[in-house]
């Protein structure tokens, strides 16, 4: 199954995903997608890089759908914000 | 209130000035994050699915006026114009910024307030009665020995690290307001033949994965040695207290492990131990000291009245949330957190200035956090009650719902929470939307429903007539109901009805349970009397064939 990498960032702890150029971003719709257990063994180890580089806070890999949507509810409610508080959290701007 | 001493305010402040550092000692890369979440944590900072939150604590959920305020500046100013009042009394923000925490912490200590120990392995914000100082059904006030407990337990160095978190509950009224047989340690004061004020210690209760309540294995303590069997307590806890098990290491898996009888054995020899060092025998002119800092304010002297008018929504809202007051021509008024199809505790900044402003002019500057999410204005003379609700109702907090099924409580659950598994308060919303109908919930009468969205029953389901938890079964929402639990002074765990809903159905399902209550009920019964009469069966029958 496909993977995203995700995080907290430091300062602020807003959810995070690494994008194919190395920047954490703030959609998952521009998180790079992992597609092999090799290739996310390497995110990870950008993770931790982060980590250490005072960017993020606990780096890991999560499951999307082919169309790249999270499988858990927990990772679509971090992609978008309180499901109960629709003008919070990253939905609140789209 | 109390008021801060000398040493409060030093300790506090001595506290900003060293968690400022570690934060500044974070960002610059000196404490890897598996070194600074300890401190954090140590100072009520966690971080959750969105961003960090921050707890402050109320002690015995006691608020100023002017520390409303303040919380509502906070929100407006370092948050996102809201806070949770949560089940320990304590409030939450959802959404400070790590870098922006020191100075939050700050103006919190510029009103006599923190955030310390409101996580972590040591004893927790002591909680108590909502109602203190108010009730006709008191033997003292609470918070007096409340404030005793907490000044002993703040920064107790034998203490920090207890094998699990702990906490402690203290009422002084028959009718249990504070849910102490479901603490780790919970406090009954009452006053014995001579009217002199007697301690029963009620030791290993808690909910979590494994409910059990609470067994009195201290009678009739003394007032002068509280803290000495309270310290006897803990030492026995931070001794034996499992630390190889984060699951068994609640005081109250001791207790059941090797039995009440055992335990108030271990905690009588230690009890010795210390009464026979002497360091901990209260004075009573230190009792006297902490018990000026709770004086009942200058009540006027009034005569009770009707408060009625020919307003049936304020005459409902009396009925509801207006309780009765210890001196005459005064009421204890509930201000609901509860709005149907709302958010369970969540207050804005500007709702929370306006009871600031209502308690101060109209309740001798005081504001209570109930462990129910609600806040109580406790001292409104009955002539002023029409006002009252009035201003309340115009800020969206005059529901009439205290005590009744709309009333829920709601952990943050999967929306907010790191450690959830299910949503919660989309759940409430759905339950309080289906059951808004006034009529219908006085007709249900009093039944307390409790949410949590995982096992850690923040939400304190194990104890609500009608308990509900969220599960997840392979990326599926789903939610288990219990009836039957109380947290009053008949304290119970609620009976797992049978396999769990989908989010679709526990409306219905609360609906078929009620049903089955009407169809049962006797003159009088609420719920839970219902319930404890007929037992799970006939609601167990009813709901299966139904669904």
């Amino acid at each position: 199954m496909p993977q995203v990498l995700t995080a907290n960032r430091l300062s602020d702890g807003e959810v995070v995903y690494l994008a194919s150029d190395g920047a954490w971003v703030e959609r998952i719709a521009a998180a790079k997608v992992f597609t092999s257990p090799a290739e996310g063994e390497s995110g990870l180890h950008i993770g931790a890089a982060a980590e250490r580089e005072l960017k993020i806070v606990h780096a890991y890999l999560f499951d999307i759908t082919p169309a790249g949507k999270p499988v858990k509810m927990r990772e679509v409610i971090r992609a978008a914000g309180p499901t109960v508080r629709r003008d919070l959290g990253k939905q609140a701007a789209l | 209130m109390y008021r801060y001493d000398e040493f409060d305010q030093k300790a506090v402040d001595e506290r900003v000035v060293q968690f400022s550092g570690q934060v500044a000692r974070r960002l610059s890369g000196e404490l890897t994050e598996d070194e600074f979440k300890p401190l954090r944590l140590m100072n009520g900072l966690y971080l959750q699915l969105h961003a960090y939150m921050l707890r402050v604590a109320i002690p015995y959920g006691t608020l100023s006026s002017k520390q409303l305020r303040m919380l509502a500046h906070i929100a407006r100013k370092y948050d996102k114009d809201y806070a949770h009042f949560t089940t320990r009394q304590n409030l939450q923000y959802n959404w400070p910024r790590l870098a922006d925490v020191p100075a939050i912490l700050a103006d919190l200590a510029t009103v006599e307030m923190h955030a310390i120990q409101t996580s972590g392995n040591c004893i927790r914000n002591v909680t108590s009665d909502h109602f203190a100082g108010a009730s006709a059904d008191e033997v003292d006030d609470p918070r007096i020995w409340s404030e005793i407990i907490r000044q002993w337990s703040t920064f107790h160095p034998e203490f920090s690290y207890l094998p699990r978190k702990f906490k402690i509950a203290v009422t002084a009224a028959p009718k249990d307001r504070a849910a102490i047989k479901v603490h780790d340690i919970g406090i009954i004061i009452r006053r014995d033949a001579a009217d002199v004020l007697a301690f029963d210690v009620y030791v290993g209760g808690g909910q979590g994965r494994t409910p059990l309540i609470g067994h009195m294995i201290g009678e009739s303590i003394a007032a002068e040695d509280l803290l000495a069997y309270l310290e006897a307590t803990m030492r026995v806890y931070n001794q034996y207290g499992r630390r190889d098990n984060i699951y068994k290491a609640r005081i109250k898996i001791l207790v059941h492990q090797i039995g009440a009888d055992e335990m108030r054995r271990q905690v009588a020899v230690e009890f010795v131990e210390v009464k026979a060092q002497g360091a901990l025998a209260l004075p009573q002119v230190e009792i006297d000291r902490i018990a000026a800092y709770f004086a009942s304010p200058a009540f006027e002297t009034l005569s009770d009245e009707n408060p009625t008018t020919a307003n049936p929504a304020f005459n409902v809202w009396l009925e509801n949330n207006v309780a009765k007051h210890k001196v005459p021509g005064y009421a204890i008024v509930t201000v609901s957190l509860k709005p149907i199809g709302g958010i369970p505790g969540d207050a804005s900044a500007a709702q929370m200035d306006v009871v600031a402003g209502l308690a101060e002019k109209c309740s001798f500057d005081e504001v209570r956090v109930s462990h129910e999410q609600n806040l109580v204005l406790a001292h409104v003379r009955q002539r002023d009650l029409l006002t009252v609700w009035q201003q309340l109702a115009a800020a969206g907090l005059g529901t009439a719902n205290y005590g009744l099924i709309t009333d829920i409580i709601a952990c943050p659950g999967l929306d907010y929470c790191d450690l959830a598994n299910a949503r919660s308060i989309n759940i409430a919303q759905a339950i309080s939307t289906r059951f808004a109908n006034q009529d219908r919930q006085r007709e249900i009468g009093e039944l307390k429903l409790k949410i949590s969205g995982c096992i850690n029953a923040c939400g304190h389901h194990h104890v609500g007539h009608i308990g509900i938890l969220g599960v997840d079964k392979k990326g599926v929402e789903f939610y288990q109901i219990t009836l039957g639990g109380s947290g009053d002074e008949t304290a119970s765990v609620g009976e797992i009805l049978g396999p769990a809903f989908g989010e679709a159905d526990v409306p219905d399902a609360i609906e078929t349970l009620i049903d089955v209550y009407f169809a049962k009920r006797s003159p009088g019964e609420r719920f839970l009397d219902t319930y404890r009469r007929v037992g799970i069966q006939p609601f167990r029958e009813k709901l299966y064939a139904a669904h």
